[in-house]
């Protein structure tokens, strides 16, 4: 299946013919037609007549879901509502494609992989890297860099890690040469090659000697301080001639890799000539750091399995469930549920030059993303026929938070933020990063895995700072201003909901909490203004709030 | 009586105690709606009354030694050997024991600690080690095991008590686990710090509107409930209702080290792992049934012998004052303290002057729960290479420590997709621990 053959060139012919792609410079594949591809596929592959799909989710569920997964935010109440009346048949697509235009799309994306990454951190000093990081791959989504481009940029950067966001993973590794090794196969290719560092890979074809033969391209490449007057940094730096020629001290170039030798640790052990473990393409021992990581980053961007890596990691999380299983251990000894599927889906993906707002388009065209959530399915049932409640990130929440309490970023007194400013820059003032402590997690995780926990209960529920910014006193606050806009009980319901939900109370829904507002004005001291706090407390505390749908 | 299913026990601990139902019951047995106001009144029960109930039962400490520590530094030094490096050993107070010189606070409550020396196992990658020691078994893909922990609060926790049943102390500890397929009330609630309380536990709103919240809260999520969300509110119900017990609890106090003397911080020491060890004891003396505190740092491929003397510093007083305290207060009978680490480190010292991973012969030490002190098990060769006497795989020291705690390990769970999983798979008791 894989051209081993040490001529690259050939190498790349071979596996050009195995993918059947398109060249690249054609017109991209039309999105709405891959779509309709990818559904017959996963019937024919998966459902028949006695299959229960769930139907179609309708417009508000849509529009927040769509939100969510593109710009990382809930809508505002008067969106949802423009697009629930919008008679237009193509209205789920044009919104998607306008959402993609949003900067927040960049902002949104950068933030998950920044998370990606720096949840494999070695050690907490490579978070100096993540500012940066999390810029520059904002700027990258946004201008539509192709996938390929930014996986080469991440795998050939050298720089200050303040700098260059392309440095981040080789800094959240410490530049070690066998933990940016896995690390790379893992986030671009999806394979597990990690664990052949010790043993031959146990469930898995890789033997020790192809990540030791992988990890040679990376050697020459080191991280260290920098300083200046005014700033302490570090720098991922190359060096083609280190004076070590031998046991390569943490984070410092050596001249070639040396596999060690189990037995005998003291052995200077096995020097290894960069091969690249999927097609056997190698390069000679003595070439330069710039042309191994370069010529590695062709040959990672060119193969089957970066394709895959990428579409099975963005449909698990758009669809809520992956083609495999794990999104970082795919490969050819995994099952894949749906295989001509997701084939069909990364050879397109390729074919429009790794075009990552094109692969969210498709997907968000297909039935599969369009079905209405229910919950996680049980393992022996039929995968894809529906979408998944999927638990908000840490930045999704807390933007949600901001948006539905019109709170500034910056934790100012409260006012009316910026659309255009708002979420865009990470100042220390923001409560921001305190929040991702509290509520983030890897998104590489499966999502069942992610369990939520009782301080993160107890911070939404109990925290004075969400206390504080829920009170309807004053003009100061998202509450306190509706409570003097609008006067009919009905409407500020429907409001409320419509702002935390996106969508419009069911009628038990409105009863329940009329009858709510009703028994607090009557049976208690309460002021009016205190029932509504306390339905929007329940609002926001609700999981309905906390997950996309 | 050996009742196996959790609900059951769970139930027949509260009647016995004379509790009209535990918290954890009561949340699968309420029906939806009023669940909430009707709980807050079982929760005052509960407080009045759970002083004469607490500090029953066995509880569990595990200290965890992240990075794999090195047993030629802590509790198997070789001195005659080459391998043993610059490390020498100390007599203890038990005769004919000798540990490393680093530790000489533990040397004098020798006679409580039981030192495993013939641990072995195949496994040394960080990850999938620190797995297996926590859960007993590798991760395997589709099977969502509980940690030990989880087991543990799952099979003795204390119903009655009002703290989460399982606690650990420290943060980032991949690998670790929760609750798997025993669910999120299975979890650990993890503290970042031990020197930090959990926060927010302070009522922000009256306990009257608290309550009409949690009321309105609970029937608002109803639809979501019957959809799509049944298992996200399931959890979180179980969760809320958690945080809520605990929050009103007056043992809440256990958290704050403040409450302590400044002799017994003092005797404790300095550093977050000394205050993880009070607070351990703390927690266990209200009632906690497991608890875990991390020390950081112990993966010495370089400079293994000034970095393992320093890290020695942070463990050795702590653990020793740790066994004294639990047993001045008289409940070292019931309390197991397991000190151990994802695997040792290499015979050989390589050119850095550091030890790499090594889990074919590695050291654990046990106290407590009633082994018997003041002894070593099994034994490597001079070179430190082998196990050369009784050796320790991962299930046997997993079957002893449950049955140290009164859990019968062959008992069996059934996984999310319905296959039985036996607490451990396979291993014996270490006998000579209640000899």
């Amino acid at each position: 299946m894989y051209c081993l053959l040490e001529c690259p060139q050939i190498a790349v012919a071979c596996f050009a013919t195995f993918l059947l792609t398109i060249p690249v410079a054609q017109a991209k594949p039309s999105s709405a037609r891959v779509a309709r591809q990818v559904d017959n596929v996963l019937a024919v592959a998966l459902f028949d007549e006695s299959t229960s799909l769930a139907p179609r989710c309708d417009d508000a569920t849509y529009i927040r879901r769509v939100w969510l997964d593109t710009v990382g935010d809930i809508p505002p109440p008067e969106t949802v509502l423009e697009f629930v009346i919008d008679p237009s048949a193509k209205k789920r697509k044009r919104d998607v494609r306008k959402l993609l235009q949003n900067p927040h799309y960049g902002k949104n994306w950068a933030r998950y992989w920044r998370d990606v990454i720096f949840y494999r951190r070695i050690e907490d000093r490579a978070l100096l890297a993540s500012p940066a990081m999390v810029a520059d791959l904002t700027q990258r989504f946004n201008n539509n860099v192709g996938w390929d481009k930014i996986a080469t940029e991440f795998m050939t950067a050298t720089g200050d890690v303040r700098n260059n966001g392309g440095t981040a993973i080789l800094m959240a590794q410490a530049a070690m040469t066998e933990q940016t090794t896995a690390e790379v196969a893992r986030i671009f290719l999806g394979l597990q090659i990690g664990c052949a560092q010790c043993h031959d890979h146990p469930y898995d074809r890789w033997k020790r000697e192809q990540f030791h033969e992988l990890a040679a391209f990376f050697p020459r490449v080191g991280v260290r301080p920098v300083r200046t007057d005014t700033k302490r940094s570090f720098e991922i730096y190359a060096n083609n001639s280190p004076k070590n020629r031998r046991a390569k001290a943490k984070g410092r170039p050596q001249r070639e890799h040396f596999m060690p030798d189990l037995e005998n640790p003291k052995a200077p052990g096995t020097r290894m000539q960069p091969k690249f473990f999927l097609t056997g393409a190698s390069l000679p021992l003595g070439t330069s750091d710039a042309e191994r990581r370069q010529q590695l980053a062709r040959w990672f961007t060119e193969n089957r399995w970066f394709a895959t890596a990428m579409v099975n990691r963005m449909w698990s999380e758009l669809v809520g469930e992956g083609f495999y299983e794990s999104v970082e251990d795919i490969g050819p000894e995994r099952q894949a549920k749906a295989p001509t599927a997701i084939r069909l889906l990364s050879n397109q993906f390729r074919a429009s030059g790794y075009d990552l707002k094109w692969l969210i388009e498709t997907i968000c065209q297909t039935n599969a993303y369009q079905r209405e959530s229910r919950p996680r399915r049980d393992p022996k049932d039929i995968p894809f026929t529906a979408n998944v409640p999927q638990r908000l990130r840490a930045d999704q929440l807390f933007t949600a938070l901001v948006s539905v309490l019109e709170i500034d970023e910056k934790n100012l007194p409260p006012r009316r933020r910026k659309p255009s400013q708002a979420g865009l820059v990470d100042t220390r003032k923001s409560a921001r990063p305190a929040f991702n402590r509290l509520f983030g997690y890897d998104p590489s995780v499966a999502r069942e895995d992610v369990a939520i926990s009782i301080p993160q209960t107890l911070a939404l529920m109990n925290g004075l700072q969400v206390n504080r910014v829920i009170r309807g006193t004053g003009k100061n606050t998202m509450l306190g201003r509706l409570l003097a806009d609008v006067a009919g009980e009905e409407a500020l319901i429907e409001e409320l909901y419509l702002r935390c939900l996106s969508r419009e109370p069911t009628s038990s829904e409105r009863s329940l909490a009329f009858a709510y507002r009703n028994e607090i004005v009557r049976d208690t001291n309460y002021a009016r203004r205190m029932a509504y706090e306390d339905l929007l407390w329940a609002l926001i505390n609700s999981t309905e709030f906390q997950y996309r749908k | 009586m050996k009742v196996s299913n959790p609900l059951q026990r769970h139930m027949q601990v509260s009647v016995q105690q004379g509790q009209v139902v535990s918290r954890r019951d009561f949340l699968r047995h309420a029906s939806v709606a009023g669940m909430t106001a009707s709980t807050l009144n079982i929760t005052d029960v509960l407080s009045a009354s759970t002083e004469s109930l607490r500090t029953r039962g066995m509880a569990c400490i595990l200290l965890w030694m992240q990075g794999g520590p090195s047993q030629f530094e802590t509790f198997a030094p070789k001195p005659e050997h080459e391998n043993g490096g610059e490390t020498r050993a100390i007599g203890t107070n038990v005769s004919g024991i000798q540990i490393a010189e680093n530790m000489p606070r533990c040397a004098q409550v020798m006679q409580d600690l039981a030192v495993l020396r013939s641990l072995t196992s195949r496994e040394g990658n960080h990850q999938r080690a620190t797995y297996l020691l926590h859960h007993g078994y590798l991760p395997l893909g589709g099977v969502k095991f509980p940690t030990l922990g989880a087991h543990v609060a799952d099979q003795i926790g204390n119903a009655a008590c009002q703290l989460p049943s399982y606690v650990r102390v420290g943060g980032r500890l991949a690998n670790a686990g929760g609750g798997g397929f025993l669910g999120v009330d299975y979890d650990p609630l993890v503290l970042q710090s031990a020197q930090k309380p959990p926060a927010n536990t302070k009522l922000t709103t009256s306990a009257q509107r608290t309550a009409r919240r949690l009321q309105l809260l609970n029937s608002l999520q109803d639809d979501f409930a019957a959809s799509a969300g049944a298992q996200i509110v399931a959890d979180q119900r179980k969760l809320v209702q958690q945080a809520m017990t605990m929050i009103r609890s007056p043992h809440m106090e256990a958290f704050d080290l403040q409450h302590e003397p400044q002799s017994m911080r003092d005797a404790y020491g300095e550093g977050e792992f000394a205050a993880g060890c009070l607070l351990a004891r703390r927690l266990v003396e209200q009632g906690v049934t497991f608890v875990e505190v991390s020390l950081r740092g112990w993966d010495t491929h370089q400079d293994n012998f000034s970095r393992t003397r320093q890290l020695a510093a942070q463990t050795d007083q702590p653990l020793a004052q740790l066994i004294t305290d639990l047993k001045q207060r008289g409940m070292l009978d019931r309390t197991l303290v397991i000190w151990m680490g994802e695997f040792g480190r290499t015979p050989r010292i390589n050119p850095r002057g550091g030890r790499d991973h090594y889990p074919k012969a590695f050291s654990g030490v046990l106290a407590g729960g009633g082994i018997q002190g003041g002894q070593v098990i099994g034994r490597t060769n001079s070179a430190g290479a082998e196990v050369v006497d009784r050796p320790i795989g991962v299930n046997d020291l997993f079957t002893t420590i449950y049955h140290t705690l009164g859990i019968d390990a062959r008992h069996e769970n059934t996984s999310r997709i319905g296959r039985p999983v036996k607490l451990v798979d396979g291993g014996e008791v270490v006998q000579e621990l209640f000899s």
